[in-house]
């Protein structure tokens, strides 16, 4: 491997890295707090690059007001789906997991009935590249997603410290019954945790619409990376889940550059079993919640 | 009440159709309306519509409707003494061998089909026994399900992936100073059959394939580590092999991020105008792929047998929408316009007469010109139809044919690369089990 | 359940002869395409039911599409590679499904809830990479899978052909009859109250003396056994197996089935399966909205869960309730005339 095979191909792990903690800290967020697998995460990833498809590519809206449209969009999408799905089936995750495959299967649907089934084109918000080093590149459009990690997670991270919000997100994400106790109001820190959870996955889906080209099926393959990472991590564990997504996305990107996709995949599979089997609680441990 | 109406019915068909021979006896030219029958020939279209492999069904659902509508107002297909108004009745097979089956019966036994294209692949294995048991004629996109078993199937537009020889050839011919390639390809049935060919192809055209083709599972999202690994080998030319469009889109995409400035060649480049805006004209100009726009006007040529191909495009562009073409948007139409040959050469809609009227002399008239039927050597079976194919260019942002080349002439010089390569990823039809 | 004195078992017989004559008759009052629903339907219920067997020790898999689909691999190359009669072929099939979970139950029962969850979805997965890996493509066919699988062999004698759908239709009827009166009879037995107890009380369980991880295995090991049986069944009848047929979507389609019928009754799972592929196969299809399919097929995923939290199966309790209170109602109101009386 050249060293600048070897630059390029951290550069290209920085970026995987980026959206897939984007997409693993809001389902982890999602299950800690609700105790639901939501199995539509990968579908609002997808909703998040369909409000691109139709806003800046569609109608020509600036980029960045796109994807904060995106953001608000798939905030709210998941604030429908705690109302309408997972408040009525709040002791009943199982419930609650068909009920997001039923969602799932809608928004498949509609971006199906509404785009085409065939993959949309998004043109680049910017052509510019970072070259370094004489031939190791990095895009702007790249580069947005890895800041807009950056700056989510640090608020994120931030807003859980220091609100009162926070507070309570993370007590119900500990011990809901005991929270309530607490006087924390369930159904608004149910709320905030689905708005927050999906608007991560919109924001992810509208800044990488440019580079994957949306299908209405394209969030299949976020949703088993996405599980892959929160295991790695420690379910419960936004701290972990960023580490996983750092780790899983490095392993990945190396094993695809040095070997191949498939060994990669097997690599991703096995790396989660054996933390299953070794230290089910996650390689970061899930004494610290949320 | 029900009675008088049919018997009514049936009379006004026996005076319309005295009339008719009368007219036509009388030498007295009429519009081929007259025939217009309330005779119906049912065609089974067998692919999936719902769910991700969709992109390769519906648009082929759409272009037949436009071939049953144009040859419907020129007053049906005359088969025998009848003209035959044609309906298309859909299944959506989902892509599963079972449901496939399922479909398959209810549109010979319920709808009476009595002919049936598929899309092929995963599902076709599982229609196999209906074919066989019920005598019903299929059609695949796919050869490589052709086996010595498969009677009853005919590949008789796009034998996949033969014809990317015609491509690498051109390329060799027009661009000599090009020596080295790589080759990436998703690690799929598509994809694998491909790679040996295009091995097969750089062999016989002299150009060094540098390291092993590179397979990438068909779930990959970033093609940044992919595009890193093949330029860091420093080719003259990429190959995209058969990559499926969601696949060329972003590798392209990320060739030119990374900066390569070499060659680029593939066997589709559906929505291509896309990928112009997302790289630069430049960037794509010579990119060469296999499947020409419909708005060509090499297609005009004498040789072409698809009818009204600009008329065609045109259509089609207008009823689903600009940049909606794509390869499989024409090709169960030219299908159609084979069947619809057969059939009246036949003077019957029997499945086995169709076929035997298909195959007469061992030629038939493929989409792109006069063909014969061949594949006893890849296939085991001389059910794939085979003759010239298009090599397609990307000039100032517009895909142009270049030349139409013989398959069957590069197979005669190469067949033996060709095999030897099949067997190494076995891909032959004596080794998929 | 609780059993309820004879009665029940009195139900059962009267009930047991109409159902079996309905079942046998029902093939000839369908279409052809209805009687090839029919027999895949036949072999999910199998499924379904395999897979509930697992669910009473309270572990959900997401591994079982993937286990069906090792009974299938397995018979079918039984069959084609080794030569041996379909029958005994399917019965290794489902064998080598059983002794797979076996070895699998080793590092995957170490686990429990959610983590067992995702961590048989990743065993699956690997186990489907492995179909596919190319350095097996000899074995398993890669991507494309194995196709051209000997058929059910024809009874001559009797000139019963089993290419015909009524006709395998029989011969899965049979077979998953006796493999679900076996489940049931596992699941009364005093094993069946173990599992139980291991999911209701787990430390209870061990304190007492249960080994619960024999328990466990034995639970996975026996529905991966029928689970691979349906795989047999399917593969002997479809002629093809790939590795996409046995994915993600398929599990979610067993998953649905369970929950959306209800896993607490035997026929929860059943009721389930047929009221599913009822609407999905026949009258949605029926309804020629192709593109709209999908969508309509989650809103009734939906609507059950959220109107239906204990599954279809929990309808069947009330429905018997109103008749009877009905019934009471009449009893003691001076009876009606006849033509007030519903049909039914």
């Amino acid at each position: 491997m050249t060293v600048e095979l070897l630059l390029q191909t951290i550069v290209n792990a920085t970026y995987a890295a980026s959206y897939m903690a984007l997409i693993a800290v809001g389902l982890v967020l999602i299950f800690g707090v609700m105790g639901v697998i939501n199995f539509a995460h990968g579908e609002l990833y997808m909703a998040g690059a369909y409000v691109i498809v139709a806003l800046y590519a569609g109608s020509g809206v600036p980029f960045f007001l796109a994807v904060f449209a995106g953001l608000i969009f798939v905030g709210l999408l998941g604030l429908l789906m705690e109302y309408g799905l997972f408040r009525p089936l709040r002791e009943n995750p199982l419930g609650g997991l068909i009920a997001s495959i039923g969602f799932l299967l809608i928004l498949q649907t509609v971006a199906v009935l509404g785009f085409g089934i065939r993959m949309r084109h998004v043109p680049p918000a910017t052509q510019d590249t970072i070259v370094f080093m004489d031939g190791v590149v990095l895009t702007y459009q790249r580069l947005y997603v890895i800041v807009a990690t950056v700056i989510l997670l640090t608020a994120l991270w931030l807003f859980l410290r220091k609100s009162k919000f926070g507070w309570a997100l993370r007590a119900c994400a500990q011990d809901r019954e005991a929270a309530a106790l607490q006087g924390i109001s369930i159904n608004q820190t149910a709320r905030l945790a689905m708005f927050i959870g999906a608007a991560l996955a919109g924001v992810a889906g509208a800044l990488t619409a440019p580079l994957v080209a949306p299908t209405p099926f394209m969030g299949h393959a976020v949703i088993i990376t996405a599980f892959i990472i929160i295991i790695v991590g420690g379910i419960g564990s936004l701290g972990g889940a960023v580490l996983a997504a750092i780790l899983y996305a490095f392993v990945y990107t190396f094993v695809t550059t040095i070997y191949d996709g498939t060994l990669a995949n097997i690599v991703g599979l096995l790396l989660m079993l054996i933390v299953l089997i070794v230290k089910p609680t996650g390689l970061f441990g899930a004494k610290e919640r949320a | 009440m029900t009675t008088k109406f049919a018997l009514s019915l049936v009379n006004r068909r026996d005076f319309l159709l005295t009339t008719a021979a009368a007219t036509v006896m009388a030498g007295v030219s009429m519009p081929k309306i007259t025939f217009a029958a309330d005779k119906v020939v049912k065609i089974g279209f067998l692919a999936p519509l719902t769910g991700e492999v969709a992109a390769w069904g519906k648009p082929g659902l759409d272009g037949c409707s436009i071939w049953a509508d144009w040859v419907n107002a020129d007053g049906g297909i005359k088969i025998g003494d009848d003209a035959y108004k044609v309906e298309f009745v859909a299944y959506d097979d989902e892509y599963d061998p079972g449901k496939a089956r399922t479909g398959a019966v209810k549109l010979i036994k319920e709808d009476g089909v009595k002919f049936v294209m598929m899309l092929g692949g995963d599902p076709w294995p599982g229609v196999s026994p209906v074919s066989d048991k019920e005598k019903m004629l299929f059609s695949t996109l796919l050869p490589s399900d052709l086996t010595p078993e498969t009677k009853l199937l005919v590949a008789p537009c796009e034998v996949h992936p033969i014809y990317n020889v015609t491509g690498v050839e051109w390329l060799a011919e027009n661009k000599p100073d090009l020596k080295t390639a790589v080759i990436v390809a998703q690690d799929d049935s598509l994809g694998k059959p491909s790679v040996a060919t295009y091995l097969a192809a750089f062999e016989a055209a002299g150009i060094k394939v540098l390291g092993d083709p590179i397979f990438f599972d068909p779930a990959t999202t970033d093609f940044a580590p992919i595009m890193s690994k093949m330029l860091a080998l420093k080719p003259d030319i990429i190959c995209l092999d058969t990559c499926y469009a969601d696949y060329v889109h972003p590798l392209t995409e990320q060739a030119f991020q990374q900066g390569f400035k070499g060659q680029m060649i593939s066997c589709t480049a559906d929505f291509y105008p896309k990928m112009v805006e997302k790289t630069s004209k430049e960037f794509m100009e010579g990119f060469i792929f296999q499947f020409p726009d419909f708005d060509d006007p090499a297609l005009n040529a004498e040789h072409v047998n698809f009818r009204k191909p600009n008329d065609f495009f045109q259509e089609y562009v207008k009823r689903f929408g600009e940049g909606e073409w794509s390869a499989v948007s024409w090709e169960y139409a030219s299908i159609m316009d084979l069947w619809s040959d057969a059939a009246g050469r036949a003077g019957t809609t029997d499945p086995e007469k169709v076929l035997e009227a298909m195959q007469v002399g061992g030629t038939g008239k493929q989409a792109f010109g006069e063909a014969k039927w061949w594949g006893k050597e890849l296939f085991g079976i001389d059910n794939a139809l085979v003759g010239l194919w298009p090599v397609v260019v990307i000039e100032d942002g517009k895909a142009r044919i270049k030349e139409f080349k013989s398959i069957p002439a590069w197979w005669d010089k190469h067949k033996a690369l060709m095999i030897k390569h099949m067997e190494a990823l076995n891909q032959m039809y004596y080794q998929r089990s | 359940m609780p059993e309820r004195a004879a009665s029940p078992k009195l139900y059962w017989a009267i009930g047991a002869v109409p159902l079996a004559a309905g079942l046998i008759v029902l093939p000839h009052l369908l279409s052809f395409s209805q009687q090839e629903i029919l027999v895949l339907l036949t072999i999910n219920v199998l499924l379904v039911c395999s897979y509930r067997l697992l669910t009473l020790t309270g572990e959900w898999s997401l591994a079982h599409a993937v286990i069906m689909g090792i009974g299938a691999y397995s018979s079918a190359l039984a069959a084609k590679q080794l030569g041996l009669p379909v029958p005994l072929s399917m019965l290794v099939g489902a064998g080598a499904a059983g002794f797979i979970a076996f070895l699998l139950s080793f590092p995957l029962l170490r686990m429990k809830g959610f983590y067992f969850l995702i961590g048989s979805f990743a065993a699956g997965e690997i186990i489907r990479l492995i179909w596919k890996w190319s350095e097996l493509t000899w074995l398993f066919g890669g991507p494309k899978g194995i196709k051209l699988i000997p058929p059910f062999p024809d009874i001559e004698v009797f000139s019963i052909d089993f290419y015909d759908p009524a006709n395998y239709y029989y011969l899965c009827l049979i077979v998953v009859t006796i493999s679900l009166v076996i489940l049931y009879r596992i699941e009364h037995s005093r094993i069946g109250l173990t599992f139980h107890a291991i999911h209701w009380q787990d430390k209870l369980a061990q304190s007492v003396g249960v080994n619960t991880f024999r328990y466990r295995m034995l639970a996975f090991v026996v529905s991966a056994f029928f689970a691979g049986l349906a795989g047999a069944l399917y593969a002997h009848y479809v002629g093809t197996v790939n590795p996409n047929r046995f994915g993600v979507e398929e599990m979610v389609y067993i998953l649905i089935w369970a929950i959306v019928g209800g896993t607490a009754t035997f026929y929860g799972p059943i009721l389930g399966v047929v009221v599913l592929t009822v609407l999905n196969e026949v009258v949605l299809r029926a309804l020629n909205i192709d593109q709209m399919r999908p969508m309509l097929y989650g809103a009734i995923l939906i609507v059950s869960i959220l109107f239906l939290p204990q599954g279809l199966e929990s309808v069947v309790p009330k429905i018997k309730g109103w008749l009877a209170q009905r019934r009471q109602k009449r009893a003691i109101a001076k009876p009606p005339s006849e033509a007030e009386q519903p049909a039914k």
